[in-house]
């Protein structure tokens, strides 16, 4: 099945049984509404703003993992490389890096500025543009270090001294 | 039967399975034991509910399971406390199980006035205890999602936890109560959804395995006694390591924390890798915080600090580090910060926190300074192949390799005694002496000595500074080209076994020559014998028996990092073997 589609079946199977509790309390608490027409507008009305409120969380995608900080700006060529899942990797400095931590999302975007996907960061390290390795490089897809050196020079004037942070990610889906 | 019933015991069941899941997953035994505790409070009042409610344990008396349920919100606080400030504060976390002592006197005065379970929430002193149980935890729980970058997202957990306690607790005691129901007599609903709240952040902050076992108890040993967090500022961590290796070799309870598991060594420095995931920060927090608590007075090195930025954020990274500050100072002991690949901004914010910052000297640079005093400015053509002849990078040479840097000197110089005579020879001995005695000097110096700046290199550029041609530069002559070409020459006539060993020791530690030599022994060859083809067979043969080791190992990080260990021997066993055909 596509993933988008297994996304979507899996979020809208999360809403329903989430109504479902929901039905379940009001009928269980059908007595205490009873009691009057406010407590039933102020509670269930709360109630069903968290309802509301969830499902749009679930439905842009911010569920389970919260909504996505920081973005990361790729030419055509890797934003492509990366959501045909031929690269894992994304090399870039460390200094003034906007990605956030471990386990959270962060916006992909092309250097012309439209959003193309949302990347899962499941592991990040930091290494030496010298310590880079042929491995890395081809997860980043490159053929060699030394190709993935030469690509940084020309677009961040970078230095074997220099420190780049070693992003392993995966893409969620596409714009939202 | 109720419905209430039923949902109490489905609860009962998941609490009893959460004690055997926390027992069986977890690593701190105070905490295990603190939350067994709990659950089994929140288990038992839920069965004496259920008995109670379905008519079969009548004779229980009221008071045995009101203290129960005292207890279960008492420790439901300590349980959070212990969570959010156990790891930071390890020799007071008992402080907080100062909370039962009111217990007992509530229990004492239940019957005198009153109280029961089937009224603990109402407004006298009991139910004051009873919330301000809760309000405790929930308190500490909104102040750690607000003041800790770390703990932020364990605190929504907790939250999560403690809220669903205190509307399945009092609030809904109310409602039932508003309504003239029978309230459900001291069981919570939530019970078995908070405890998994809790479970969930127990393990999520859970220490990383350590191994080998570090001995337990105070230690007063060690050359480095500042009980402190300190920055070893070096490009890689090499003196950190280094002096890790030291404070272990006297007796002292040493432990790495690092992105990979430390190599194995013979010194019993134990270590721990950290996971790649966004809680890294707050496991090493708890995994330095567990180790100096049982050994008070320990060394520890935190390597990747860098590595640790980028999982968990840096801000997160700043609180770990003020926090260890006082675990080190709490329990008397060391614990040394490595700061190699932060970015300049993470550097500064680091710097703000004031600790004791020791610059350390790069040993390539500071060898490379070295030669250059006797030998000029050919001094790198001379490293760089020592280097080749090691296979090594010059980022990875370390005072380590001074005496195998000697060696390879001496037997330059071997090689030239046929080229080179007389005064010449004799000066070049001079000089290659005079630098040895240099490199032994530098090698011999501690983390301490070379924190306080007397290097080489600094030296050098001092002396370099009003001289455009130094006098050694002046007296070198043809002679130095001899040696630079005879530097060449035993770089490629590097016996194989030393290449071999090397290889060996970097993937295993000081453990891998004992592997390589018993791989000789069963080829029934001497260390000078060996040849390509005997590198081959090595290479086949220490893939299968360290493939065995690993294949026992059940820890699946364990065995992965040897399987990669056991590939990169056979690949640059294969490499030198290809270099010699």
């Amino acid at each position: 099945m596509d993933g988008r589609l297994r996304a979507l079946a899996i979020r809208s199977l999360f809403l329903f049984l989430l109504s479902l509790v929901l039905v379940a309390g009001f009928w269980y608490h059908r007595e205490f509404y009873q009691i009057g027409f406010t407590n039933l507008l102020i509670i269930g009305g709360f109630v069903t703003f968290l309802v509301i409120w969830a499902a749009r969380l679930a439905m842009t995608g911010e569920l389970p993992r919260g909504r996505p900080s920081g973005e990361l700006a790729f030419t055509l060529e890797e934003g492509d490389r990366l959501l045909k899942r031929v690269a894992r990797f994304v090399v870039r400095p460390s200094e003034g890096l906007g990605a956030p931590a471990a386990g959270h999302v962060v916006r992909a975007k092309y250097e012309t500025g439209t959003e193309f996907a949302r990347l899962l960061i499941e592991d990040a390290r930091r290494a030496f543009l010298s310590d880079l390795t042929d491995e890395d490089a081809r997860q980043a897809g490159f053929r060699s270090a030394a190709d993935l050196r030469d690509a940084g020079t020309s677009r961040w004037r970078w230095h074997p001294e220099d420190v780049v942070t070693i992003l392993r990610v995966r893409a969620l889906g596409g714009t939202r | 039967m109720n419905l209430s019933s039923v949902v109490v015991l489905v609860g009962i069941a998941a609490d009893g399975w959460l004690i055997a899941f926390m027992s069986i997953r977890g690593r701190r035994p105070w905490l295990q034991a603190t939350f067994a505790a709990c659950a089994l409070s929140f288990l038992v009042v839920g069965a004496w509910s259920v008995g109670r409610i379905e008519g079969l344990l009548s004779a229980v008396d009221d008071n045995l399971v009101l203290g129960l349920m005292l207890l279960t919100h008492a420790l439901t606080a300590i349980l959070v406390l212990g969570l959010i400030r156990g790891a930071a504060l390890p020799r007071r976390r008992a402080a907080t199980f100062l909370l039962l002592a009111p217990i007992p006197l509530l229990a004492y005065f239940a019957p005198i006035e009153g109280w029961t379970v089937a009224t603990a929430y109402e407004g006298n002193v009991l139910g004051g205890f009873l919330v301000v149980c809760l309000g405790i935890a929930l308190g500490e729980t909104i102040y750690a999602r607000q003041a800790s970058p770390m703990f932020a997202t364990h605190a929504f957990w907790l939250s999560l936890g403690v809220i669903s306690l205190i509307v399945a607790g009092p609030i809904y005691t109310y409602e039932l109560d508003f309504l003239g129901r029978t309230p459900l007599a001291g069981a919570n609903l939530a019970a078995p959804l908070a405890l998994a709240c809790f479970a969930r952040v127990a393990l999520q902050t859970d220490p990383f395995p350590i191994s080998p076992r570090p001995p337990k108890g105070r230690t007063t040993t060690g050359g480095i006694r500042a009980a402190d967090a300190i920055v070893f500022d070096e490009r890689h961590p090499k003196y950190a390591l280094r002096t890790a290796e030291q404070e272990a070799n006297s007796g002292r309870p040493t432990l790495i924390v690092a992105r990979e598991r430390a190599k194995i060594t013979t010194s019993g420095v134990a270590s721990a890798a950290f996971t790649p995931d966004q809680h890294a920060a707050s496991r090493t927090l708890t995994t330095v915080s567990e180790f100096l608590a049982s050994a008070p007075g320990g060394f520890v090195v935190l390597e990747d600090l860098a590595d640790l930025s980028v999982l968990s954020g840096w801000r997160a990274v700043l609180e770990v580090v003020v926090r260890l500050r006082h675990v080190a100072r709490d329990s008397g002991s060391t614990v040394v910060l490595c700061p190699s690949r932060l970015t300049e901004s993470e550097r500064k914010a680091l710097k703000g926190l004031d600790l004791p910052w020791w610059p350390m000297a790069d040993a390539a640079t500071e060898i490379m300074a070295i030669l250059a005093q006797s030998f000029g400015t050919g001094a790198g053509r001379l490293f760089d192949s020592f280097c080749r002849a090691h296979g090594i990078r010059r980022d990875d040479v370390t005072t380590d390799h001074i005496q195998a840097l000697q060696d390879f000197l001496s037997r330059a110089l071997t090689e030239l005694s046929g080229v080179v005579g007389g005064p010449a020879a004799h000066g070049l001995q001079v000089q290659y002496e005079a630098a040895a005695s240099v490199l032994r000097s530098f090698a011999s110096q501690g983390a301490v000595e070379i924190a306080r700046g007397k290097w080489a290199s600094r030296r050098s550029s001092e002396s370099d500074v009003d001289l455009v041609v130094t006098a050694a530069d002046y007296w070198k002559g043809k002679e130095m080209e001899e040696l630079f070409a005879a530097a060449d020459a035993v770089s490629e006539r590097e016996p194989l076994f030393e290449k071999a060993r090397l290889v060996f020791v970097e993937q295993l530690g000081d453990a891998g020559e004992g592997v390589l030599r018993m791989q000789l022994a069963r080829l029934g060859k001497k260390p000078e014998e060996l040849d390509r083809i005997d590198l081959v067979r090595i290479a086949d043969r220490a893939t299968v028996d360290l493939g065995s080791l690993a294949d026992v190992v059940d820890v699946p990080q364990e065995k992965e990092r040897i399987q990669q260990q056991i590939e990169s021997i056979r690949q640059k066993l294969e490499l030198i073997a290809e270099g010699e055909g």
